[in-house]
């Protein structure tokens, strides 16, 4: 325990700005490490040592380590709790030992009334068997290893070397297993959002800035463009309005793909550009702003809008249409006329391709205002608001003097915006934090209900 | 740039001269823009610019779908917002001025730049065969949404779907059928060669040619032959010629000058290829099988009184409208009129 505990403490202790350097890592190690005896004062300062250098090295942006929670930054770490962290926390458990109680009477139940299978309540309580199943499994599991790291630790102190090096190696793989149960036993408690296995519609609007959040905007659209090939999601254009100046409007497109609505639902926002705009003359600094909405797209299933509320708008409105006209125009315009939302596309030259392609962004608009009606009061508390939630807020800050871009939800930053804008790494780095965080709420909220 | 600009001419008067002379000579009276070197949005603009001082219609739109088309993309809201702002190459100024020329003889766009999209298929454009309009790709979700909701395969065992489409033009109706539906298998029949050839090629193109079978005849003139060669089909479906021959003196130049008219003059009253159709339908249709046309907007109720007093052994079902409200498509049945009805 001492060695992990020690690796936290350096973690924790490090500063985003200035990082201590290995020479400096070691000094600590070697001191703490010191005080906790002589035996196996070596191989602590060793594993120490390895874990700081693998999160220095992370801090550096240098791997992808998807399971770092608390190995960002310091701002991080005030915000974001650890897995160890969570589990130090009382409700936690309670929360805990209640789904296995839960659990096991609901099993006695159904085991011992299998035959009265049209019961509604057992049903019930067969699902909710079903389901808590792998969560209880996992606690189990926990608990086991928990034992089993107490036994080998035992053997650490075992007058034989060789035994005691089988055991430090047995220790840490223990160490691992645990945080991997505590980690997979937090995310089953995660409740998953309806819309989160849905695609989605991005739309993006220059704000303030004229010009230059136009620019701006543009080079946003472009990153969830590359967003999305990194990700192997498709991406679509739905709309494209650009400015005379190689700027952008306003645009529109579809992503689809596998998880794409969970990790893009946190974009959504008003992002903001600090920097020197190219058609700056005197160099001076301008803030711009730009805002992304991103709108899970429904299936046609769980949606239904009715046709008769629907006023379609073509070129060929006018005039006899048919045989009579040869148009080009295949602009479509929908309008809802019950709510007045407005969505039209131009981006093909079938009229039908442009109609449904106008459709789907109709549907994702109405969709998440739906959605946006029934989730504000179970939001109402969460700082990370999903959808278009929040979308008025300032969320992120790209600092082009200073190569940072700072999410003020977290109070995370990243270096290297032209990397970040690239739509890779650094981008999904952010994501993940943000996810991290968000689950962490829903998480609190469950385990703060649950008290109540 | 005074080399490219000869270069450009040169092979603009070439072509012409020997396909559209007259046009070319229209053209050239008026003066092409001169040749220099232009982004793609300052040329776009410029043929906007130009195409509007010589009255051409949607004289913003051509000149996008020609220049997107000569840089491989379908609209210019396709291309990335940095190709814009790019030289176009000689080569391609060379082709932007060929192509915008044969605008400038009011050629329609689908025609200058050889290919159009109808539904998801990028077909093959020549004169003077139709160019299908937006309206048709309703008819064909018509005609896919009653089949897909209506399992014919199981009734007709092993034959499998079949479909009949009269006056294909381009192809359009029947390879967006067989490109929806893999069970299905149609014949299409036009009285023009050069449409009966175009169709051939874009299903050759779209790896269609396997379920279609094409045929060079005239339903107004054919009539046993077709019902010969084509045997039975679950759905007849066509885009027949329905303007009143009055209306095609108010055609726009774009249809008059380049398209044929037997795919657009219907006769007096606009109905004389679909009489021909509905007279043969009830041996062209399988018991229940249907019939889905375009019609003109004045047709629906003329139709319904003509399959009533007439046509034995057709009932009409509905008439549907298209996107714009207009009453476009009239459905109709194989099968006795039931008393009550």
């Amino acid at each position: 325990m001492a060695v992990i505990c020690l690796a936290k403490m350096l973690s924790l202790s490090m500063c985003p700005f200035t990082w201590p350097n290995v020479l400096s890592l070691r000094t600590i190690a070697n001191h703490a490490a010191g005080q906790l005896g002589s035996v196996n004062r070596h191989c602590i300062t060793r594993t120490a040592l390895q874990k700081c250098m693998r999160k220095t090295s992370h801090q550096y942006g240098c791997s992808k380590h998807s399971r770092s929670v608390h190995a960002t930054s310091s701002l991080m770490v005030s915000k974001i709790l650890s897995v160890d962290e969570i589990f130090t926390k009382r409700s936690l458990h309670d929360y805990l030992k209640r789904v296995e109680a839960e659990y096991h009477s609901y099993l006695e139940i159904v085991n011992t009334a299998a035959h009265q299978t049209d019961d509604e309540d057992l049903k019930l309580k067969r699902t909710r068997v079903a389901s808590l199943g792998p969560l209880v499994q996992k606690i189990r599991d926990l608990e086991l290893k928990k034992r089993e790291l107490e036994e080998t630790k035992m053997l650490l102190n075992d007058n034989d070397p060789d035994i005691r090096d089988l055991a430090e190696t047995e220790t840490e793989a223990c160490h691992i297993a645990i945080q991997d149960l505590k980690q997979t036993i937090l995310s089953l408690l995660i409740p998953e959002e309806e819309s989160d296995m849905s695609d989605l519609v991005l739309e993006v609007t220059a704000g303030i800035g004229g010009q230059e959040a136009m620019l701006f905007t543009a080079e946003i659209f472009d990153m969830y463009q590359g967003f999305a090939a990194f990700h192997g999601w498709s991406f679509d254009t739905l709309e494209y309005m650009p400015s005379d100046l190689g700027g952008l409007r306003h645009a529109a497109a579809s992503i689809s793909g596998p998880l794409s609505y969970k990790k893009m639902k946190f974009e959504a926002g008003v992002h903001r550009v600090q920097r020197v705009p190219k058609t700056e003359k005197q160099g001076r600094m301008h803030t711009s702003t730009m805002t992304v909405a991103v709108l899970p797209q429904p299936t046609e299933i769980s949606f239904t809008i009715n046709p008769k509320d629907l006023r379609i708008e073509t070129k060929r409105a006018s005039g006899a249409g048919g045989q009579h006209v040869n148009t080009t125009d295949s602009a479509v315009r929908i309008v809802h006329v019950p709510t007045g939302i407005v969505s039209e596309c131009q981006q093909e030259r079938s009229q039908i391709k442009n109609k449904e392609k106008a459709m789907k962004v109709l549907r994702a608009k109405l969709y998440s205002m739906k959605l946006e009606e029934e989730t504000s009061k179970r939001y109402q508390t969460r700082k990370l608001q999903i959808g278009t939630k929040g979308r008025s807020e300032k969320i992120r800050t790209y600092n082009f003097s200073q190569d940072r871009i700072t999410d003020h939800r977290i109070g995370k930053t990243v270096h290297d915006i032209h990397g970040f804008l690239s739509g890779e790494e650094l981008l999904e780095e952010m994501t993940e934090s943000l996810q991290r965080f968000s689950e962490q709420e829903a998480l609190m909220d469950i385990l703060e209900a649950n008290d109540q | 740039m005074s080399s490219l600009f000869k270069r450009v001419l040169n092979r603009y008067i070439g072509t012409a001269k020997h396909q559209f002379s007259r046009d070319a000579s229209l053209a050239v009276g008026r003066n092409l823009p001169a040749v220099s070197r232009m982004t793609v949005k300052q040329a776009a603009r410029l043929w906007e610019q130009h195409f509007l001082e010589h009255d051409i219609p949607e004289a913003r739109l051509s000149s996008q779908y020609i220049i997107a088309h000569v840089l491989g993309a379908k609209t210019l809201e396709n291309v990335e917002q940095r190709r814009l702002a790019e030289f176009l190459t000689d080569a391609q100024t060379e082709r932007v001025w060929e192509l915008c020329s044969k605008r400038l003889t009011r050629m329609p766009v689908q025609y200058v730049i050889e290919e159009w999209d109808f539904r998801e298929l990028t077909l093959k454009m020549r004169p003077p065969v139709f160019i299908p309009r937006p309206e048709t790709e309703e008819l064909v979700s018509l005609v896919l949404q009653d089949l897909q909701a209506q399992p014919y395969g199981g009734k007709t065992g092993t034959t499998g779907l079949q479909c009949l489409e009269v006056g294909c033009g381009s192809g359009a109706i029947s390879l967006s059928l067989l490109h929806g539906l893999p069970q299905l298998r149609a014949v299409a029949v036009d009285r023009s060669p050069e449409a009966v050839s175009l169709t051939r090629e874009n299903a050759m193109r779209l790896g269609l040619q396997d379920r279609l079978h094409i045929h060079q005849l005239d339903v107004t003139k054919d009539g046993s032959e077709i019902v010969e060669t084509c045997g039975v089909a679950q759905v007849l479906v066509s885009n027949p010629p329905y303007l009143f021959t009055q209306d095609m003196e108010i055609l726009e130049e774009e249809i008059l000058r380049f398209e044929d008219h037997r795919a657009l003059d219907g006769g007096g009253e606009g109905l004389s290829v679909i009489g021909a159709i509905l007279g043969l339908a009830p041996q062209l249709l399988s018991e229940q099988g249907r019939v889905y046309l375009e019609v003109d907007p004045r047709h629906p109720p003329l139709i319904q009184e003509w399959v009533e007093q007439r046509t034995v052994g057709l009932q009409y079902v509905e008439t549907r409208c298209d996107i714009t409200e207009r009453p476009r498509f009239c459905i109709l049945q194989k099968g006795e009129k039931r008393r009550g009805q």
